[in-house]
Order: C-alpha cells, then sequence, then structure tokens
C-alpha cells in the first residue's frame, strides 16, 4: 500500500493543520486495514520524534486484565456466605443446593479492560495492569489531549465524512468483523446528503445502492429499464390522463411514504409512475410481482431525487392547500390518532412484494385505484332493499351494490375527480369506541 | 518497549501483510412475542386492573399448592393437623391451616391513587422513592394476603425476615389470632418453573465440533445524551464489537465469537425528557400555529440520531436486540413496546419487514424488542429486563439495614440478586405490576408470570455487575456438583438459571459477555485513564 501517502497525508494533518488523526480516520482516509493504520501511526510517531522531540503527541488502547481494585473483592462474599439464612427460601429445603461455589466464582470473573491513555500516563497505567494483551496507537496529534473526549469529535467527522460508504462493502478492508449472515433489506438508503442525479431521462442504476441487490431479492436490469423508458415518454404527454383503475398487485403500494414526503416530489411522481406502470404491465408479458417490485423501488429512488424536468404548476398549490387542510383536520379529529400507527409504518412495506389483499369487509369484489398517494376503490357489497311489493308487503331484498372506500385519510377531492367517493363513511379501519360495559360485567 | 508478540503487532512500521478477513459467529435467534401487545383498535385501555392479580392467582395457585401439599401434608403441632383452606375468608380462628393468595402490601410511601385525590394533589407521576418503607414507623407496614374472597393480615415474625412484594403468589401456613390476624409460621412460593432444555423451540444447529463456542453481549445505560461526553467510552466499544481493537492473535477475547448484542434500556439518557419540560416551562407564544410533528425547538433529535448512528455501525458485523428501558422514547406503561423503527433512518433497513397479516415475520436482524423480553438465543431461553422490576421491587423491602444494624450499601447490588432469584421462585418477573410498575390492564393473560424457566434472567440498569446461579431442586441426584448445561441431560438436572446484573455502562463502562455454551461470565470494561491531566 501506498507507504509514502500515510507520512504525506499525516504531516499534513498533523503536523501543519494540527488535527487529530485516529487509526480510525486514516483507515478510511487511505482505505487500508485498521491494523495498518495503526502501525502508520506508530511509525509516523516515531519516525517524527526522532526528528525533533516532542512534536507528534499519541494517545494509546491498552487492552488488558486490570489489577482488581482492592475494596471491591471482600464486600460481596460475606453476605452470600451466612445471610442467606433469611432469605424467603430460607424454608425451601433446597436452598442448601443453592451453590456457593458459584458465588465465590462471580467474584473471579473475567474481566478484560480496555483503555484509553494518554502518551503521558502509558507508563502509569501500565502498572495497574496485570497482564496487557495488546497495545496500539488510537490516535496522534501536534499537541497533548487536555480532554480525551475531544476525540469524539473526530469520529463524529468520520461519520459524516464517511457516511456514504457502505459499511458491508467497506468493512471487509477495515478489518470488521465480516458477517455472513447479515440481513439487510432493500429500499430507502438512510437519508445521507448525496447529490442528486438527474432522474429524468436516464435509466436508473442503483449506484447508490450496490449492496442492496446482492442481500435479496434481485431487480431485474433490464425491465428497470424499460420502465424507465416508459416513464420519460409517458411525461412528455399531457398529465391529466385519468388513473387507470388497477387490480391487485398494485394494490399493496399505499405508498404512505409519499404522503408523508413533501407535496411536491409526490404530484409530480404519482402521475407519470401510474400510466407508466400500467402499460409496462401490458407491454412486458412477465410475471406481475416482477412489475411490482421493479416499480416500487424505482419509485424511492424517484423520490430521493425528484425530477426537476417536470413542471409543477397550479396542481401542486392545490395538492400542497389540500394537505394542510387535511392535517387540520387529522390534528383536530382525536379519534384519528390512534390510526396513526398504521400510517406511519415505513415505506419499506412497498418493497416487498405481497399478495396478501387489503382489509375488505364486507367487499365480495374491489377495484382500486392509487390516486394522488392514496388508495381509492370500489368494492362489491350486499346491501340490503327494503321496498313496497304490488300487493302492499315490506320485502327486503339482498342484492349487490358498488360502494366506494378509501383506503387512507378522507380527503377533499381534487375537483377533476368523480364525486363519487365519499370517504369518511366507509373508512374501514373501525373505530376503538368505548369500551362496552359488558365487558366489564362479563367478568369470567 | 517489546514486551510480548502482541503487543508488536500495532507497535512497528507497516508491512505489505495480507489481513485474512475474521468471520464472526452465527446467532442462533428465535424471540418469543410474549409481551407484544395487540396494535391499533385491539388495544384497550378500560379494563380494570382486578383481572391481572385474578389470572395470576389462577395460573400460580395450583404451582404454590402442589408445594405446600409436598412440605405440609401430614404437618401437625400438638397433635393437631394443617388443614388447608382454599379461600383466604374460610380461615377460622385458632384452627391450624394454609392458605394461598396474592400477596398484598400497604406502606405508608406507597404511591395511592386514592390519596392523591383526597389530597386533590393532582400531580402527574409521583416523585421516584427510593423505598416505600417508613423506617421512622415500621409497624405501618402491612402485609396482607388476598384471594379473589377478601384479604387476610399476615402477622408473626417470620415476616420480618423474608422478603415479600405486591404481587408474589404464597402459601402461608399458620393460624389466625384473637386479633383476625394471621400468624404465619411458614411461607412457600411456587418455585421454579420448567425449564426448557436447550434448543427446545429450534432445530438444533449442525454442531461444528471445530468452532469454538459463541457469546451473547449484554449492555444496559448507554445513556446516549448526544454530548460529547458520553461518547468515548461508547466508540471505544463499538471498535470493540466491530474487531479494530482485538488483536488477530489472541483469541481469549475475540470479538468475533460475540454472536448477539442485547441492549437492555436506557439506551437514551435521562435528560432527553428534561429539555423537553423545559422547553415547555416557557411561556408559550401567543397562537401558536398548530403545526403537525415536528418541533426543533421542543425537541432535541440529537441522542436518538447518535443512537441511530451507533446501531448502524454495528449492525453491518453484529446482530442487535434492542430493549426500550424507561428513559427510551417508548410507552412508559409495562410492557414497554419495541422503540418503533421509524426512530432509526440509518438501522432502520436492517429490521424485520413490517408484520403483514398473521403470518410469522422472521425476525430482523435489528430487531427492536419489548421490555421486559423474553426470547431464545443459541437455544437458550433469556429472560429479561430494563431494570425497573427489580428497582420497584426493591423499594418494598429493606436492605439499607441489616441484621446487625449497621448500615450497608455495598449490600445493594446483592440484594438485587436476591431480588431476581425471588422473582424466578415467585414464577413472576414484574410482581409489583399493576400495582407500583405502570402496566397495561391485561385481560386474557398476565404474561408476567414465566411459563418457563429462564437460563439466563437478566436486568438492565443496576448500580454494579453482579451474577449468580440459581438452582432449583433436581428430580434426581446432580451427578458432580459442578455440571454444565449441556442441554442434553437437562432431564436428569434441575433448572439452573444464570442470573445477571447488568451495570448501567454509562457509569461502569461495563460490556458484559455470556459464554454459549458454559454460561459462564466475563466482563469487558471500557474507559479512560485518567491520568495526571486529569488529576490537575
Amino acid at each position: 500500500m501506498a507507504i509514502a501517502d500515510y507520512k504525506k497525508y499525516l504531516a499534513e494533518n498533523v503536523l501543519n493543520d494540527r488535527h487529530t488523526v485516529t487509526y480510525t480516520l486514516l483507515s478510511r482516509a487511505l482505505r487500508v486495514h485498521s491494523t495498518l493504520a495503526k502501525q502508520m501511526l506508530y511509525d509516523f510517531h516515531r519516525n517524527e520524534n526522532d526528528k525533533k522531540p516532542g512534536s507528534v503527541n499519541a494517545t494509546y488502547v491498552l487492552t488488558g486484565v486490570q489489577n482488581p481494585p482492592a475494596p471491591s473483592g471482600a464486600n460481596s462474599t460475606h453476605v452470600n456466605g451466612d445471610d442467606k439464612g433469611d432469605d424467603v427460601m430460607q424454608s425451601s429445603p433446597y436452598m442448601s443446593s443453592m451453590p456457593n461455589q458459584d458465588d465465590a466464582a462471580s467474584d473471579l470473573v473475567p474481566s478484560t479492560s480496555i483503555l484509553l491513555v494518554r502518551e503521558e500516563d502509558l507508563e502509569d497505567s501500565k502498572a495497574t495492569f496485570q497482564s496487557v494483551s495488546s497495545i496500539f496507537i488510537y490516535s496522534l496529534q501536534a499537541t497533548t489531549i487536555q480532554d480525551l473526549n475531544s476525540l469524539t469529535d473526530v469520529s463524529r467527522e468520520i461519520a459524516s465524512t464517511y457516511a456514504q460508504e457502505d459499511p458491508l462493502e467497506c468493512g471487509k478492508q477495515w478489518g470488521m468483523i465480516q458477517n455472513k449472515n447479515v440481513k439487510r433489506r432493500t429500499g430507502t438508503r438512510p437519508p445521507v446528503p448525496a447529490p442528486a442525479p438527474p432522474a429524468s431521462s436516464k435509466p436508473i442504476v442503483p449506484s447508490k445502492r450496490p449492496a442492496q441487490d446482492e442481500v435479496k431479492h434481485q431487480v431485474k436490469p433490464e425491465l428497470k429499464k424499460e420502465n424507465s423508458a416508459e416513464t420519460s415518454t409517458r411525461e412528455s404527454t399531457p398529465a391529466s390522463s385519468k388513473p387507470t383503475e388497477k387490480t391487485a398487485p398494485k394494490r399493496e403500494k399505499s405508498n404512505l411514504f409519499s404522503s408523508f414526503a413533501k407535496a411536491k416530489p409526490r404530484q409530480k411522481k404519482e402521475e407519470p409512475v401510474v400510466p407508466a406502470v400500467s402499460g409496462a404491465e401490458s407491454a412486458e408479458p412477465s410475471g406481475p410481482e416482477d412489475v411490482v417490485l421493479d416499480d416500487a423501488s424505482e419509485e424511492e429512488v424517484e423520490e430521493l431525487f425528484p425530477d426537476s424536468g417536470k413542471s409543477a404548476s397550479t396542481n401542486t398549490r392545490e395538492t400542497r392547500k389540500e394537505r394542510e387542510e387535511k392535517l387540520r383536520k387529522m390534528m383536530e379529529d382525536e379519534d384519528e390518532d390512534e390510526e396513526m400507527p398504521d400510517t406511519t409504518e415505513p415505506p419499506e412495506e412497498e418493497s416487498k412484494p405481497i399478495d396478501q389483499p387489503p382489509p375488505k369487509p364486507a367487499g365480495l369484489k374491489e377495484e382500486v385505484t392509487v390516486q394522488g398517494g392514496r388508495r381509492r376503490g370500489k368494492r362489491q357489497v350486499t346491501k340490503k332493499k327494503t321496498i313496497k311489493d304490488e300487493e302492499g308487503y315490506l320485502v327486503t331484498v339482498e342484492e349487490p351494490a358498488w360502494e366506494s372506500f378509501s383506503e387512507d385519510e378522507p380527503a377533499p377531492l381534487p375537483p377533476k375527480k368523480k364525486p363519487a367517493v365519499s370517504a369518511p363513511k366507509s373508512k374501514p379501519g373501525a373505530k376503538p369506541g368505548q369500551g362496552n360495559i359488558m365487558s366489564f360485567f362479563g367478568k369470567k | 518497549m517489546a514486551v510480548n508478540p502482541a503487543e508488536n503487532e500495532f507497535l512497528r512500521p507497516p508491512s505489505d501483510q495480507a489481513y485474512a478477513s475474521n468471520l464472526r459467529e452465527t446467532s442462533y435467534y428465535n424471540p418469543l412475542d410474549t409481551f407484544k401487545l395487540p396494535t391499533g383498535p385491539e388495544r384497550h385501555y378500560q379494563q380494570q386492573y382486578g383481572d391481572m392479580y385474578f389470572l395470576r392467582l389462577a395460573k400460580l395457585k395450583p404451582a404454590v399448592e402442589r408445594m405446600a401439599v409436598e412440605s405440609w401434608e401430614g404437618f401437625n403441632i400438638a397433635g393437631e393437623r394443617a388443614r388447608r383452606v382454599d379461600r383466604v375468608l374460610d380461615v377460622r380462628q385458632g384452627e391450624l391451616c394454609w392458605v394461598a393468595g396474592t400477596i398484598y402490601m400497604d406502606m405508608p410511601l406507597k404511591p395511592n391513587i386514592l390519596t392523591d385525590l383526597t389530597k386533590e394533589n393532582f400531580t402527574l407521576a409521583p416523585p421516584p422513592r427510593r423505598t416505600y418503607l417508613d423506617p421512622s414507623q415500621p409497624e405501618s407496614t402491612q402485609i396482607m394476603l388476598e384471594d379473589e374472597s377478601g384479604r387476610l393480615r399476615l402477622t408473626g415474625s417470620l415476616l420480618r425476615s423474608t422478603q415479600l412484594a405486591t404481587g408474589a403468589i404464597v402459601a402461608a401456613l399458620g393460624t389466625e389470632n384473637a386479633n383476625g390476624d394471621f400468624e404465619a409460621i411458614d411461607i412457600k412460593v411456587p418455585d421454579l418453573a420448567r425449564q426448557p432444555r436447550r434448543w427446545e423451540r429450534d432445530a438444533r444447529p449442525p454442531s461444528e465440533t471445530g468452532s469454538t463456542s459463541g457469546k451473547i453481549a449484554f449492555v444496559s445505560g448507554l445513556g446516549i445524551t448526544g454530548t460529547s461526553s458520553d461518547t468515548l467510552s461508547l466508540s471505544l466499544l463499538t471498535d470493540y464489537l466491530l474487531g479494530y481493537t482485538g488483536s488477530s492473535s489472541s483469541t481469549s477475547s475475540d470479538a468475533s465469537r460475540i454472536t448477539r448484542l442485547v441492549i437492555a434500556g436506557n439506551s437514551l439518557g435521562a435528560s432527553v425528557a428534561v429539555d423537553a419540560s423545559e422547553n415547555d416551562a416557557v411561556p408559550k407564544k401567543k397562537n401558536p400555529p398548530k403545526k403537525y410533528g415536528y418541533d426543533a425547538s421542543a425537541y432535541n433529535p440529537s441522542p436518538i440520531t447518535q443512537l441511530d448512528s451507533f446501531l448502524a455501525e454495528l449492525l453491518p458485523s453484529i446482530p442487535i436486540t434492542l430493549m426500550p428501558g424507561a428513559s427510551d422514547p417508548a410507552n412508559l406503561a409495562f410492557p414497554q413496546q419495541g422503540i418503533h423503527r421509524a426512530m432509526f433512518p440509518r438501522s432502520r433497513s436492517y429490521c424485520a419487514p413490517p408484520p403483514t397479516g398473521e403470518e410469522k415475520v422472521e425476525p430482523g436482524w435489528f430487531d427492536s424488542v419489548t421490555n421486559p423480553w423474553e426470547g431464545d438465543v443459541e437455544g437458550w431461553r433469556l429472560w429479561g429486563c430494563s431494570g425497573q422490576n427489580v428497582d420497584d421491587v426493591l423499594r418494598y423491602l429493606d436492605f439499607t439495614t441489616d441484621e446487625e444494624g449497621n448500615v450497608n450499601t455495598n449490600g445493594d447490588d446483592e440484594s438485587r440478586i436476591r431480588i431476581m432469584e425471588a422473582m424466578l421462585r415467585w414464577r413472576c418477573g414484574v410482581p409489583t405490576a399493576p400495582d407500583t410498575i405502570w402496566s397495561y390492564p391485561f385481560q386474557t393473560d398476565d404474561p408476567f408470570v414465566m411459563q418457563a424457566c429462564p437460563h439466563i434472567f437478566f436486568a438492565g440498569n443496576q448500580p454494579r455487575f453482579n451474577t449468580a446461579v440459581i438452582e432449583g431442586d433436581a428430580p434426581f441426584k446432580l451427578n458432580g456438583g459442578d455440571t454444565e448445561m449441556t442441554g442434553t441431560d437437562d432431564t436428569t438436572v434441575g433448572p439452573r438459571v444464570r442470573v445477571l446484573s447488568i451495570p448501567t455502562f454509562r457509569e461502569t463502562g461495563e460490556l458484559i459477555l455470556v459464554d454459549s455454551e458454559t454460561l459462564k461470565v466475563e466482563v469487558v470494561k471500557f474507559g479512560t485513564f485518567s491520568g495526571k491531566e486529569d488529576q490537575q
């Protein structure tokens, strides 16, 4: 590995800029194994101090067994020995089987200490150890650190600077203990401040999320390409196209994330996505899960990087107003709070293809539309109808009827939509309601 | 400076040596949903708490009566045989008998909603007390035995030397005296429940004979407050768990053998809540605009952000089970439900997928579980709590002055272990819920009753580390006192429980490791050496 590099790096950072460099920072910056980074720190420390004593100061980490502090060993033995007599279990004959040797052993619990030590205190602290199993340089700095806690600023800096690097990939390089069983789900990466690539025209390659493909289900790249191409062609057409009514696989995408995101990207994104997928469905003969999968993951990418190509005009403003209205309603309506946990289910839901249908309380059939981030639909229910027949009798007939429902928050409809969706009465989640008084009396 | 070869590994000029990657052992993990509350509209809070006591008594009465029959069958004093009485109200004066019921302790300083109401003292929450006892008037503490029929006051010298707390189910032998009090001469508890075999719920993994045994790591009370002062030992802990600290040659404290980290509560420092309430004290602006969600002025996000990055740093290498604690953003009433993954934007990709319908999902790599929590790790049954249960029972008991009358504070951590042992023998992990620990009003089941005796019983956020092994009576004679729990011949060995009191990391810097074969314990301590600079 570039030996000269680290000298230059350390000279610049430690000597010139008077920064603190820990081995973690060095191994991240130079992309070397942590052991190597420790050795580099040691080498630099020795060389510089040979040239000019006291020019570089170090902190060490000592690992080993410390001498037990004198007082703590004494008190715990006697309590077990003779106080046991007044225990609650005293009467139990088997109490004698409570192994005393184990209590004695509890004093002998092997203890390892990992101590961070200043260079000046190194010999002092070594004296407190029975045996030292390892010692390495934790950090180098130009002068003695007054407050060791300032070292955490370095790790914080590391956390922010190298947040982009996927630990699953780079960990091996740094010397992290690898775990072959690690499970990570696809879905949104943590909100890392990253430059947003323009997502509009070119196919979205998951460059930001390289590890996810290997972790779980595979996203077909070709499909993705085609789908996004579809998206871009559709974008040129006016967005006023009515959302197509769609069936099962699309339903799972209740798109909660978008309802929590800012109104702007949602509005921009939703409309192209819906027709695009339906188009892809018809064009692409492959299984429907692939489409859902693909769509879900792509959508999240778009969410992160809203394409700036689309024009957001009056539509956006309207939605925002609408949303504000919605939020106010949500806050005023206390019962809605109960629903919140459900709604806040994170968006990862989308990344999983689920064939499970949404709750349908009485429905025989249903059709669901996703529109504006909300799930709407119609379902067939049997309704009782009482009519007077020709002889004057009242006859009750059950007949199927279509009823509209919405999964999400009832909201004032966008003006272009038919007024058929009258949400509040058909909200599926029954309100928790007051406890029935009978449940109080009906004790077993 | 060279003392031993391991020391040399890092203190030498860099070489071109290639480093083999270290692989972590597999973790076998199968949590139980004992303490998961129903979600959404099925979670009601209108029920009465009385049902919980009823259920507890119904569950544990047969067990305690079996114990009582075993030891008191044919017991007689001066020709009078001890008679079994079914209900506490059926106890007749002057008659030697025994009866089973729930302990209820009436104590002067115990929070009491009725007293608060009569004093028109509507505080939000009673201030935490060190003890509910009033040492100036010890007679004001009353211990009663109750069942569905009524209550019976217990007296007798035995009570002074017996540890009891509200909610424990016991059987008492004695007579009712002229005052109508029950003079107890012996008390029985249900004792340890049946202990499952190792790997009882899981298929035993193919035992790789060559591989070394794993370790389970426990930590509690990380106490992240978001300030820089608390994170140094935390970053040492991170480095250790990720394997940056250990030298590749040493195997004894090799972090790659740690298969799972269990965080037992109080991951966030207490000042989170304090900050918020301080902000509340500031007079509100006139007619503040109603704002939904995040309000930066009333909420300090840095502790949870730091916890998130701490977890996200560890998760690529080690699976984590996270339990909430008293100071964590979870519900306060027991059982505390897991901290919601929305709190962890970076770590949540390691969570299990959200539950879909009825089918059971595989536990996540990062599992945010309930407190208390029960589950199988490496085949062993674990039962743990973030420490509120032990802290609260301790308030019922007077350990500050022992029988010699001298105040010992060091005995405190010993008494905590004894309380934990008592809980195991009461078969009730949180006996004082719902009396003095806030609890969900369970209606059909009391999950705090231990159906099965765990192998590892831990309580977090204790002042000091301590451990013991508790043994139940063996059906057969033990062959050799110090047999390891091998799991195969458990039928012949009585239950053995490793009890751990896990110290607060923020104060002690201690991480507890339990060997997954022998259940032997070791401690790793992180800290800084306060040398000359600090002492000045």
